[in-house]
This record gives structure tokens, sequence and C-alpha cells, in this order.
């Protein structure tokens, strides 16, 4: 019964070599096409378009066409280059590596596996279980929880596109800071009595998945994280540069800057409490983000924001719910949005 | 004729698990394979398999995808068939 279609596999062997050429090409092409959207950018609004430098709507346009193509372009190839990275990461390799380890060292490695290891918070139960079961500690467990979801290749290329590499570095930083230390925290409150009593009881296997994978296997998860990432949250990131160049154009900066500003205290915990109900990615939430930039809210307090909206969700809350009591539920939300208020605060301090 | 009993696909019913049980049931059904698909969506049965990541596929109780969607060529390869 074995009908294989001669077809598939046909195609599949001849042009391997010629496809990898093609593909490279594409690559250097896009490339190139980088490094002249400014240029593209002004002759579509000036000469194409015919409108007038320096105006309102001008200045609107062009920014417009010249972020758009930017963000998608950088989006794809960071998506693409994670995607095929990711493909060496597996939740269950950082098991493995994190079993049996120390607090600290351990907490710094979860953080950093975190953000390498694909993750989506349907999985979050499975892998809680599979952490703790296997040994890895409960801190530990929690710094891997909360910087998979808080620091994410989308999050990073809107603020490096949008914002420059300073505010995406310091997301970064201190994004797996918090994680390293809300984890650690929560590792030495000594909680695991607030797990629910029948995770301790369930035997896991530790079956390791010993399919090899080739390079063009890891190729096309790349194209494959492309097609799901990108293909769900282009329509914000239009919809974002919209609204900003909107702001870029017409309204005067500042504006906000009275009542969102570093002056006013009390900002930021708004808006980490704003930001826990609220469900978004990391796409979704970037409009709101430039909008409130754009008029003069201080960074350290848009920061909390975006942070507390990704990495507190809601959702997240209610499918951790079947494995954590509600006080290391509270905890947990207690100690991370601790770090993120400071993190506001440092940002609007320092910057 | 593969000499495979039964796949098993794991994860707690979000949509992408419901995708990877369509991708391999379209190909036990297009290959007309005399295989059991079953959907497991307990914890337990993912935990005894080592699985961490959703969705997952497990082929005679040996995990072969976790986390993400196969395609339907892989099934067929996974399956020795192509």
């Amino acid at each position: 019964m074995t009908s294989l279609t001669p077809l598939a596999s046909a195609q599949r062997q001849p042009a391997a070599e010629q496809r990898y050429f093609i593909a490279a090409a594409v690559v250097a092409a896009l490339v190139l096409l980088y490094t002249q959207l400014q240029r593209i950018a002004e002759f579509v609004t000036y000469d194409v378009a015919g409108l007038v430098r320096g105006s309102h709507l001008g200045s609107a346009v062009e920014f417009f066409a010249f972020e758009v193509p930017k963000v998608l372009l950088l989006l794809t190839g960071v998506v693409f280059i994670v995607g095929v990275l990711r493909s060496f990461f597996t939740p269950e390799r950082a098991r493995q590596l994190l079993a049996g380890r120390r607090e600290a060292s351990g907490n710094v490695l979860a953080a950093l596996f975190g953000i390498a290891t694909p993750f989506c918070s349907c999985s979050a139960v499975p892998l809680f279980i599979g952490f703790v079961t296997a040994g890895v500690p409960l801190g530990v467990t929690f710094s891997f929880l909360i910087s998979a979801p808080m620091i994410n290749e989308v999050a990073l290329v809107l603020l490096f596109g949008l914002f420059g590499w300073k505010v995406a570095g310091l997301y970064l930083v201190t994004g797996l800071l918090i994680a390293i230390v809300a984890g650690w925290i929560i590792g030495r409150l000594k909680m695991e009595r607030h797990v629910e009593p029948w995770v301790w009881k369930i035997q896991s296997g530790s079956a390791g998945i010993d399919v090899k994978r080739t390079w063009a296997d890891r190729l096309a998860d790349g194209r494959a994280a492309v097609r799901e990432i990108v293909g769900k949250v282009w329509i914000y990131v239009i919809i974002g540069i919209a609204v900003g160049a909107g702001i870029h154009g017409y309204v005067p900066t500042n504006y906000l800057a009275s009542f969102m500003g570093r002056g006013a205290w009390w900002a930021v915990p708004l808006a980490v409490l704003l930001g826990i109900p609220m469900y978004s990615n990391a796409a979704g939430i970037i409009p709101i983000v430039q909008a409130l930039l754009g008029k003069g809210a201080a960074l350290g307090t848009v920061l909390a924001f975006m942070m507390s909206v990704i990495a507190l969700s809601f959702p997240e809350m209610i499918i951790l719910r079947k494995v954590l009591r509600p006080v290391l539920i509270a905890t947990f939300i207690g100690v991370v949005a601790a770090g993120i208020l400071v993190v506001g605060y440092l940002f609007n301090a320092v910057l | 004729m593969s000499t495979q009993e039964r796949i098993e696909i794991l994860g707690p019913g979000c949509s992408r698990c419901k995708q990877t049980f369509h991708v391999i049931q379209q190909v036990v059904e297009q290959e007309g394979l005399a295989i059991e698909v079953i959907k497991d969506e307990s914890i337990e049965r993912m935990m005894a398999l080592g699985l961490m990541a959703t969705p997952g596929v497990a082929i005679d109780g040996k995990v072969v995808i976790s986390g993400r969607i196969p395609k339907p060529e892989e099934v067929r390869h996974l399956l020795g068939i192509a």
C-alpha cells in the first residue's frame, strides 16, 4: 500500500543546489533593497506622489513608505533565522540541561533558554510539569516561563526597527534580568507546596526525540516560522506604523508628556496594572506603544506597559491555574510586576 | 504496507493540535493505511512520553514531533512510505 506518488519525491531531489543558489540571490537582492529603502521612500513620496517636502502629509507618507518595508523585511529575516536556530533548541533538551541545576546559575541558564526555545502559552502546562518532575527547581522553571513570552523576536525587531538598537537592547537585558531575579525570588520563597499536589505524582518519561533532522528540515522550519508569525502580525505592523506616521507628521511632540511623562510617579504602576488583563502579542501592542511614545509619554512607562502586556497575560494565568495554587499565581504576578515596575522607573530616571 | 499500528496526536486541544490531527488523518486516509489515529489530550500521557511542547506526535509510543505542526510529506516519511 505504499502508493507513494513518484512526483513528490522527484520534485524534492533534483534541483537542491539550484534552489539554494536562487535563495542566496533573493537574499542578496533583499539586502540591497533594504539599504536603499530611504531613497525609495523619498522617491515615492516626493517624485511619484508629488508631495511637498517638509509638509505634514509629506513627512507622514515618507515615514510610512520607509518604515513599512523596513520593518517587514527585518521581521521576515529575523523570524526566519530565529526559526532555524530554534530547531536546535527543544524544551526536552532544555530540561535535560536544567535538571538538577542549582539556583542562581540555573535561573540564568533557564532565562536564556527561555529566549531560544520555541514556546507558546498552550504548552505552558506540559512544560511546567515536565520541568519540575524532572528535578528542575521551581524557581528555575519560573525563570524559563517568564523569559519565554516576554523576550521574543517580534518584540525585539519592532523595538529595533522603530526605536533603535539601544531601546531593543535595554528591553532584552532588563527582560532577562526580570526573568532571572523573579525566578530566583520565587525559588527562595520555597513555594513547592503551592503547586497542585497531583503534579508531583506524575511520572515523567524522558523519551528523547531521536529523529535526525537535516539542514533542509531546519530551513523549512525557518520558512514555516515566517509563514506563521509574519503571516499573523504583518497587519499589526502596518497599522502600527500608520498610526506612528500620523503622529510623526501631525501630533505635536510632548502632547502626553504632562500626564504620562517621567514627572508623574503613578504613570508606571498604572501602566503595569493596565497591562496585566490585556492580552496581545508584541506586534499588536506596538501601535499603542508608538502612539504613546510619539506623544511624549516616557520610555520607561511605555516599556513597562509593553512588558506587562506580553509577560503577564490573563489567559496564561488561567492555563497555569491547573498546576499552580492561587497563592503561587499571585506571587508570580506580584514578583514579575514588581520587576517591571523597577525597570519602568529605572528607564524614566536614566533616559 | 507499513508496520506501524498506532499514531498519537498529543496536545491540550489547541488549534495547532487540531491542525496536526487533520494533517495526519489526511495522510492516513489518502494512503489507505490501517493505522489507528488517536487524539490524546491528557497531560499524563504527554508526561509519560516525555513530551513538553505541543502539538506532539508519537508513533507506537515514540515521540517523533514535538512542538510543531508536521507537513504531509514529513508524516509520510515518518510512516516509512516516502
